[in-house]
């Protein structure tokens, strides 16, 4: 069973991914070129779901834990 | 269009001050209410927000200067403002028979069923062209396809000019023709010139406004 600093650890994690994906996707919406779709949609995107996962797989342990 | 994407920053800015809160003080989502705020800011918030990117930059890559913001496409954005009711894509631009903020994408989108998808999958691909290959001299780019009547009576079906034009009813045979796609709107000879670029130099312009 992790502790709950590693926990943490893994929520910090995802929480920086997910804030690079948001501020990457707010910079292609503030620069518009037709590259910007493709920056928008492969890095901002990419970054955001390896967040998201990693935040939803960080939330495992809590669901296995006793009620 | 502005008002949206400000709406749109305001929320990405929200979701990422609230995330770098959790960051710097992850004892916070030791809580159920801590836990509840951590699941809305990080699964949520960022979700939405991709939703309302992508929305949003699939109505931007619809507008007439984001299909010009490439340099390939510079004479045919300037082929827009000739002065000659004769060249179709200017007369349909300067008389707002397409939206003009929208010109390029209602001629040369596909308004078939998943058209609109097509035409975006051929729009990455020429953004891979124009980034990673050797995009064509603008006179030598073509249609993937044949322009089909399809897109024109998108707009023109059942339109007067169109049903009760002269020419269009000289012949009994010419409407149904052109409806079922057999006689092309473009290349049969009647309204041919689209992007004529060969004779962009000697083509006086439009000055919008004057």
């Amino acid at each position: 069973m992790l502790s709950v600093e590693q926990l943490e650890k893994r929520r910090q994690v995802a929480g920086v991914f997910i804030v690079v994906g948001l501020v990457v996707e707010a910079l292609c919406l503030i620069w518009s070129t037709p590259i910007t779709f493709v920056i928008f949609v492969a890095i901002g995107g990419f970054l955001m779901f390896v967040g998201i996962v990693l935040y939803l797989y960080s939330l495992v342990p809590d669901l296995k834990a006793p009620v | 269009m502005l008002h949206a994407t400000v709406l749109i920053l305001s929320l990405i800015l929200f979701s990422a001050v609230v995330i770098s809160v959790l960051i710097a003080r992850p004892a916070i989502t030791a809580t159920r209410g801590g836990k509840i705020l951590a699941f809305v800011a990080m699964f949520c918030l960022p979700i939405f927000c991709g939703l309302l990117g992508v929305s949003k930059e699939m109505a931007r890559s619809k507008s007439t200067t984001f299909c010009l913001s490439c340099h390939t496409m510079d004479g045919y954005g300037k082929s827009l403002y000739v002065d000659d009711p004769t060249h179709l894509p200017a007369s349909h631009f300067q008389n707002h028979r397409v939206p003009a903020d929208e010109a390029c994408y209602s001629c040369h989108t596909n308004y078939a069923m998943f058209g609109g998808l097509k035409v975006k999958l051929y729009g990455l691909k020429h953004v891979a062209i124009y980034y990673l290959g050797t995009p064509p001299a603008p006179e030598n780019i073509k249609l993937y396809e044949p322009y089909n009547n399809r897109e024109c009576l998108h707009c023109h079906l059942g339109a007067r000019s169109f049903e009760e034009g002269v020419v269009h009813n000289a012949d009994p045979a010419t409407l149904p023709a052109i409806k079922s796609n057999q006689l092309s709107c473009l290349s049969s000879g009647c309204h041919e010139i689209a992007h004529d670029l060969g004779h962009m130099k000697d083509a006086k312009f439009w000055k919008a406004g004057k």
